[in-house]
């Protein structure tokens, strides 16, 4: 047992231990179906990815290592990347109500940031960037917007936005390792 | 602005960065997924970075989820045919001269408990009946005798494809396991051990009993 009861269940899922897979959907289902809810926008391919995504953490969960990550972290990370993927290969018209959610949804999610402790030094780190570049890659990672979605909603040639991230992120990478 | 190259160590960097960050189109992505399957020190740059953005994850609010686990497990956990053989090699490489295939109860119209599963050796006269109430189930010996002195019977679940996975010691008093019955096409074995039980999470002694689940009852 650790401190992180959700690693516990992942890796007692790699040990095909079915009741551990029950009481991990108990658990984290309520925050996947939230990550999946935003970056899909509706509940019905959201419902959808969620059952794929459990199956993923079934199928994956021997790849689990606690030393590297928390639980959550990593079923949030499966999450994000089956509903982008899911993004992607979307006609493209749909993707500009991403953009609007973003807008609507980006000052809560600012909030939320600064009240709680844990994220405290994370909104720190973001505070060093410049205010729309924090919230292009804070866009790019909440709500699943890719380069062209972005380089679109701010207004810049895509190549200057590859470079707003790319310096954006080493720059947090340098805030957040020190 | 001015765009001046990155470091390649940056360039490798930020590229996981960028996965993790969810911009990449559609190409890109395969490309990354398939560095990351292959290169463990990108792959861990990829956790890395998973790992310094997960403070932006309170910005996902949780949603009501509806219990979905049934349809989970039903992909999951399917009626398996040809898989069947992989367990039938791993008690083969056990070592088990003659596997006995033995007769498998399905659960019967519900008194207090259902039969999960019955493991019997012709030979030996040893039996074990597993019956589950709930995710309760109950391993009880009801002929045969015990292992000997020094040795214990152990007992594991197999899901199709999967190794064993221990479930417990086989003693005098029944074992009662906070459990759900397994799914048609998952198999019961029991091994004999050293005293205590396998050290390593897998048999070591011979199989001496199985019992392949005949009908889903979850």
């Amino acid at each position: 047992m650790s401190d992180d009861p959700i690693a516990d269940l992942i890796t007692k899922c790699a040990a095909q231990d079915r009741v551990a897979f029950r009481m991990l959907y108990r658990d984290s289902s309520a925050k996947l179906m939230g990550v999946l809810l935003r970056i899909l926008g509706e509940r019905a391919e959201a419902e959808d990815a969620l059952q794929e995504v459990y199956t993923r953490v079934w199928t994956r969960a021997g790849r689990f290592d606690a030393a590297k990550g928390r639980g959550m972290t990593w079923l949030i990370a499966i999450s994000r990347n089956l509903a982008i993927d899911r993004l992607r290969i979307r006609p493209q018209a749909t993707s500009d109500d991403g953009l609007d959610t973003v807008q609507d949804t980006a000052p809560r999610a600012e909030t939320r940031l600064i009240a709680e402790g844990e994220a405290r030094r994370m909104a720190d780190c973001f505070a060093t960037l410049e205010p729309d570049r924090a919230a292009a890659v804070r866009g790019a990672y909440l709500s699943g917007l890719s380069y062209v979605d972005l380089a679109a909603r701010h207004a810049v040639p895509l190549n200057t936005m590859r470079t707003w991230l790319r310096r954006s992120l080493l720059r947090l990478r340098e805030c957040l390792d020190t | 602005m001015t765009d001046a190259p990155l470091t390649p160590e940056d360039a490798e960097d930020t590229l996981a960065a960028e996965y993790v960050l969810g911009v990449l189109g559609m190409a890109d992505r395969g490309a990354v997924e398939l560095r990351i399957r292959r290169e463990p020190v990108f792959a861990d740059r990829v956790t890395a970075w998973e790992a310094r953005l997960s403070g932006l994850n309170d910005g996902f609010e949780a949603a009501p989820a509806p219990n979905l686990m049934r349809k989970i497990e039903a992909r999951l956990f399917p009626v398996p045919t040809r898989e069947k053989a992989n367990w039938f090699g791993w008690l083969a490489g056990v070592g088990l001269g003659a596997v006995l295939l033995l007769g498998v109860m399905v659960s019967l119209p519900p008194p207090q408990t259902e039969m999960v599963a019955t493991l019997a050796a012709k030979d030996t006269g040893l039996v074990y009946e597993a019956r589950h109430r709930g995710d309760v189930i109950t391993i009880t010996r009801v002929s045969g005798t015990a292992a000997p002195a020094g040795k214990v019977h152990q007992l594991w679940v197999i899901a199709p494809g999967a190794a064993p996975v221990p479930l417990g010691l086989l003693q005098d008093q029944p074992l009662i396991l906070s459990y759900p019955v397994p799914p048609k096409g998952w198999v019961l074995a029991v091994s004999v051990e050293p005293a205590g039980g396998s050290t390593t999470g897998a048999p070591t002694g011979p199989v001496i009993l199985t019992a392949e689940i005949g009908a889903a009852s979850i």
